[in-house]
């Protein structure tokens, strides 16, 4: 009998478990420890909350009332630092230990800075919580010169952001075009070229150093002769998982937290859900997949193993990027694609693209063209046979399709 | 009691899609999504998300549900009750008759 519930993390995934074990009819002890004032919601972060149109109630997650009226105690303010698999139990920053039947991680993790040379200065940013986004945004000024490093999700979004901000922006990857492995070749290519048509100038090269100068920062970039002198740095290459309760607690971690189908660790008692898991399924160990969608259903995943009841059926992957005033949405995996359908004009927004395989629609990526995306994710998890004319044919009604 | 506003025709929004009635039409704060269910049955909400700037009128809808355009918050036709995150706030339902094929909008009166 579970009676008790801790979930270690405020994020989108460990709100979604409570959220979720409510629904399903858990009416026992409820607890959230987090370390912020309360927990909100991550996209923001790169977009509205940077630009400061938004402020950190703006973008809670829950209202204040919603604790109240879930029953859900927030312990905030607060930080889990040690699990006590015994007793499924955690002790906590403030010294006292919290008892449970079960404990969830939803640890998330922390932004990723690679060992540039460097990279320490406080000219460097990165962005993973609201109090990095509010320091970015303090020296994001009309006329500041910025280096974006990574020019991926964060990095794009960012750089995007920046620019509405009147900032001087270089966007800097060694990888050309980036997220071709989720977007597709095509789509990938433009979303980059929209970086230059807006007036980014876009670099082809990793970083190996930086340097204060002044009251600059001079950046080093592979294959550049001369240094590129900015105001500001910030990296966006990514995320490390937290996985440091998980290890001192003796639970399996490989890169991240190791978890079954129902979200459920090396220990019966202990569950983790969304960033820093990994799941294995039938004997492979699957990559992380760090995004807002996926943390939310692991938490609704993990909330069906505690209530013992069964998990609605999986759906393929799918997120969204704002960058640029374009709405970008991907689903499904375009990197197993062997071929690729294009519906309407690329860089003529709203368009889509499809990607097949014997048949089968295997991934989609919509720009302003989320109905595309919606239907796309309805035909690959039924496994309907599509015709690939008609898919892009924008006088056939998707929708209509899907039916048959 | 009012007669209601005649907004549109049954045929002018085909099954599983919206439209957005202007607030200039309905007098309400927002602008009023039609949308009717893969059920053929229509239904009227605010037509603004209440996460952030998308039309509920170009969601996708499905099962008694609209799915915001944007970052996919699900709302109950029936009540405007939101489903999920991101959104946390309910959106207002508006009242809707369908006489003679045409789709006649009660604003502000619970449907």
């Amino acid at each position: 009998m579970v009676d008790r519930v801790v979930v270690v993390g405020g994020g989108i995934a460990g709100v979604s478990t409570v959220a979720a074990l409510r629904t399903g009819g858990f009416d026992g002890d409820l607890t959230v420890v987090d370390a912020g004032e309360f927990p909100y919601d991550r996209p923001p972060l790169s977009k509205e909350f940077l630009k400061g149109a938004r402020d950190l109630k703006d973008i809670a997650l829950q209202p204040a009332q919603w604790y109240d009226d879930q029953a859900v105690r927030l312990v905030n303010l607060t930080t889990v630092t040690a699990l006590r698999p015994g007793i499924a139990g955690v002790e906590l920053s403030d010294g006292t230990t919290l008892s449970a039947d079960r404990v969830v991680l939803a640890t998330g993790g922390r932004a990723a800075r690679p060992p540039i040379p460097g990279s320490d200065s406080p000219r460097v940013h990165v962005l993973r919580t609201a109090e990095d986004a509010e320091r970015l945004r303090t020296v994001l000024a009309p006329g500041a010169r910025v280096l974006v490093v990574g020019a991926g999700l964060i990095g794009a979004e960012v750089a995007s952001t920046a620019l509405d901000l009147g900032c001087e922006i270089v966007l800097a990857d060694p990888v050309r075009p980036p997220l071709t492995g989720v977007v597709g070749a095509e789509v990938a290519a433009w979303l980059h070229e929209v970086h230059a048509q807006r007036g980014i100038t876009t670099v082809q090269a990793g970083v190996e150093s930086f340097a204060e100068v002044g009251a600059g920062i001079e950046a080093r970039l592979a294959g550049e002769d001369e240094p590129r002198v900015v105001d500001v740095v910030v990296l966006g290459v990514g995320m490390v998982p937290d996985t440091a309760l998980a290890e001192a607690a003796g639970l399996e971690v490989d890169r991240g937290i190791v978890v079954d189908a129902g979200q459920v660790t090396s220990n019966p008692a202990i569950l983790a859900v969304g960033d820093p898991t990994r799941t294995r399924r039938n004997g492979m160990l699957l990559p992380r997949t760090e995004h807002w969608e996926a943390a939310q259903h692991d938490g609704e995943r993990a909330a069906t193993t505690i209530l013992g009841v069964a998990a609605r059926a999986e759906s393929a992957p799918w997120f969204w990027t704002d960058r640029h005033h374009l709405h970008v949405e991907a689903v499904g995996e375009m990197a197993a694609a062997s071929t690729t359908v294009l519906r309407g004009r690329l860089g003529e927004p709203p368009f889509a693209a499809f990607g097949l395989r014997e048949g089968r629609l295997v991934g989609a990526v919509g720009v302003d063209d989320s109905t595309a995306v919606r239907a796309a994710r309805r035909m690959i998890d039924r496994g309907i046979a599509v015709d690939p004319t008609r898919l892009a044919d924008t006088a056939v009604d998707l929708r209509r399709l899907l039916r048959g | 009691m009012s007669t209601g506003i005649r907004v549109a025709s049954l045929d002018d929004i085909p099954e599983g899609e919206g439209i957005a009635v202007d607030k200039t039409i309905t007098g309400t704060a927002d602008n009023i999504a039609l949308l009717r269910d893969d059920d053929g049955t229509v239904w009227a909400l605010d037509d603004t998300c209440s996460h952030e700037e998308a039309s509920l009128a170009e969601g996708w809808v499905e099962g008694g549900y609209v799915e915001c355009p944007l970052h996919s918050s699900k709302f109950c036709l029936k009540s405007g009750e939101v489903q999920g995150l991101p959104a946390t706030r309910n959106t207002c339902p508006h009242r809707v008759n369908v006489r003679d094929g045409e789709i006649y909008l009660f604003p502000n009166e619970a449907p």
